[in-house]
């Protein structure tokens, strides 16, 4: 045990070193981590907003009115108030606008009389998903805009009751997601490297000839890479913290879960550099994967959205499970059916079948 | 003597492709003993089935009088191994690779003991400098030194003199003799005949994964004799050998490109082939030499015999 712990330490050591001599390396793991969630948050963004221009040629009262319905209508809009029409026709073609909305003159007069008042919609519809958001939130508006006016015509009126006590912003719900998706690139990466160079650099075969087994100087370096990975995801946590204004609910589990999966995916990097010997490869394997994975795991929206199918093969990638948990950690939102207790179960098998992987490949492979 | 290493009809094989076949040989402790053989002969194949990266498919190895293969923790901790391609870690300072193997090795007494192989080995003001900015000879020595940092009862070496210039290479036979006058047992493989011929015992030579022969390296170049290479013009050339030939001991007599190699049994009969030459035709220069490895392998094939 002695002899174990002490080459554990050695290993651990010597790999950070290595790091701390490439300090160009740290820098970009910490660049890596935060554009994680640069890049979830364009997803959000541009999934979640459509910007459109509202022309008001009418600026009556019932006019503005119906604005505010329209900007209540659908989580989808983002209104723009500063084009004429040859202006926003010219920033559709540029696709900077998605749609214009234009309030006829004489609306909120028609509407006081009880005449049809026609609202005229340019939609750019190179894009069906963006186009489909106008039109579904268009009538929408018009409806809360006529209950709200006292139409005698609108007979339904939806009952809401959320399941939950409060509503999440998408591009929070995503962003929390993206800090298990930023573990499992910069320690996957980092650990799948340090082992694989052991290969590579043939300094594996100098482990083979002494008398402990390479799988405990590769747990040192995974620990080390792991050191390096905390501190980038600290990074991104702060980041996250300050620039998203995020506030977790319950943050000792939140770090955990952070720490948990750290060292999880470093033992999944480890099995993989093991298995293919080579530091590029691994690297990009893991960069490949990542944000497929990142969507199957029900991070770009609740996994019940996705479809049986995805769902059942989320069940296979151990993201699914550190999402669940740090969605409930972070927003207390309970996106996986299985309970947090299981899910760390789940990431727990997952690191020992890395390392039961790593076990079994090490000598094959030394001596292949 | 003791045996340390001994291979009884070996055969390693990848597939259908035999790497070594039967190789038998006894490797005496307290002994340098080489493998001699040109690139592919199987000599790093051979090495690699004692330090355990490779398994016979077939025969008997003991090692420290355990059977291999093994899985003994033990045994491989009186093993030390210096690899062809050396197996540093680049990125950390030589006294980091040596406390990094220390810890693997379980040493105790750690600094003192990296301090006095690195004074043996004349690396005191290299010790704080990152291995990937060493020269390939400081790279060997940094090598060696790893390799018996825990004082193994044999040490097992990969080209020690690879791609290191002449005045290292002197210095890496120095020390390797020193560890030698010290009691270790060591192994070499070389393609170099000099090489073997500075450091072994004893050699075996190893051709094309079979082991044509094991002797003293003088007793091999004494066989493939004494070479007096000779300048002359082709036709000069054929009249030597004519005269040469059969002559009391002179063994062999080749053309070349510049003329012609003669073999000769003794160093003494050199001034009196070149007289008998020198009186028959026009030579342009001659330098007598030592024969290289292909010389010996040719002796050796051309003999067909083992030698004792």
């Amino acid at each position: 045990m002695t002899m174990f712990l002490r080459v554990l330490s050695a290993s651990f050591r010597a790999e950070i070193i290595k790091l701390f001599r490439s300090p160009f390396l740290i820098a970009l793991v910490m660049v890596q981590a935060v554009t994680f969630l640069f890049l979830v948050t364009l997803f959000g963004l541009t999934g979640a907003f459509a910007p459109t221009a509202l022309i008001d040629y009418d600026k009556g009262p019932l006019a503005k009115e119906f604005v505010k319905n329209l900007e209540n209508a659908h989580h989808s809009f983002s209104l723009m108030f500063n084009y004429d029409y040859k202006k926003a026709l010219e920033e559709i073609r540029h696709g900077n606008l998605v749609a214009i909305i234009m309030i006829p003159q004489g609306f909120s007069k028609a509407i006081a009389a009880s005449r049809t008042a026609p609202i005229g919609v340019v939609i750019d519809n190179i894009d069906t998903d963006m186009s489909m958001d106008i039109q579904r939130a268009l009538p929408s508006a018009i409806t809360d805009f006529g209950r709200n006016q006292g139409f005698k015509e609108i007979r339904v009126e939806s009952a809401e009751k959320d399941l939950i006590d409060h509503d999440t912003d998408f591009v929070t719900y995503m962003v929390v997601s993206a800090l298990v998706l930023a573990a499992l690139v910069i320690s996957g990466i980092l650990s799948g490297v340090a082992v694989a160079s052991e290969f590579e650099s043939k300094t594996v075969e100098f482990l083979a000839v002494s008398p402990i087994h390479p799988l405990v100087v590769f747990i040192g370096r995974v620990l080390a890479a792991n050191i390096v990975s905390v501190i980038g995801l600290t990074v991104a946590v702060a980041v996250g913290l300050i620039g998203w204004g995020i506030k977790p609910l319950y943050p000792l589990q939140m770090a955990g879960v952070l720490l948990v999966s750290v060292f999880i995916f470093g033992l999944v990097g480890m099995a993989l550099g093991v298995s293919m010997k080579k530091a590029f490869p691994v690297a990009s394997f893991i960069f490949g994967v990542a944000l497929p994975l990142y969507l199957f795991s029900g991070t770009y929206e609740p996994e019940r959205f996705d479809g049986n199918l995805l769902w059942a093969m989320a069940h296979f990638t151990p993201l699914y499970y550190a999402v669940g948990i740090i969605e409930h950690a972070v927003l207390g939102l309970k996106v996986t059916p299985e309970s947090v207790t299981v899910n760390y179960l789940a990431l727990a098998g997952w690191a020992l079948l890395a390392l039961y992987v790593s076990w079994r490949l090490t000598r094959k492979n030394i001596l292949s | 003597m003791e045996i340390t290493v001994a291979f009884n009809k070996v055969d390693y094989k990848i597939g259908t492709t035999t790497i070594l076949n039967n190789i038998s040989l006894d490797i005496k402790a307290g002994e340098i003993t080489g493998f001699l053989g040109l690139n592919g002969a199987g000599k790093s194949t051979l090495l690699s089935l004692i330090n355990g990266l490779r398994n016979q498919t077939s025969g008997k190895i003991t090692l420290l009088g355990t059977e291999l293969p093994s899985d003994d923790g033990r045994l491989r901790s009186k093993i030390g191994v210096v690899f062809q391609e050396t197996a540093l870690y680049e990125e950390l300072t030589t006294f980091e690779n040596l406390e990094f193997a220390a810890a693997l090795y379980n040493l105790e007494n750690t600094k003192e003991r990296i301090t006095e192989v690195l004074e043996l080995l004349k690396l005191m003001d290299r010790k704080n400098q990152i291995v990937k900015t060493l020269s390939g000879g400081l790279k060997r020595r940094v090598a060696i030194a790893r390799g018996f940092l825990h004082d193994p009862q044999l040490l097992i070496i990969d080209e020690p003199t690879l791609g290191v210039d002449v005045e290292a290479r002197h210095a890496i036979w120095s020390h390797l003799r020193l560890l030698k006058s010290q009691g270790r047992t060591i192994i070499v493989a070389t393609n170099y005949l000099d090489e073997a011929q500075a450091l072994c015992d004893m050699v075996a030579v190893l051709h094309k994964g079979r082991l044509l022969t094991t002797a003293s390296p003088d007793y091999l170049v004494s066989r493939a004799g004494y070479c007096l290479d000779v300048e002359c013009d082709a036709e000069a050339g054929e009249k030597f050998i004519d005269i040469l030939s059969g002559k009391k001991g002179v063994l062999r007599a080749d053309t070349t490109p510049s003329g012609l190699s003669i073999f000769l049994k003794d160093r003494t009969l050199k001034k009196q082939m070149l007289d008998i030459i020198v009186g028959t035709g026009k030579i342009n220069g001659f330098r007598f030499r030592s024969p290289d490895l292909a010389e010996v392998f040719k002796s050796l094939q051309e003999k067909n015999d083992h030698v004792p």
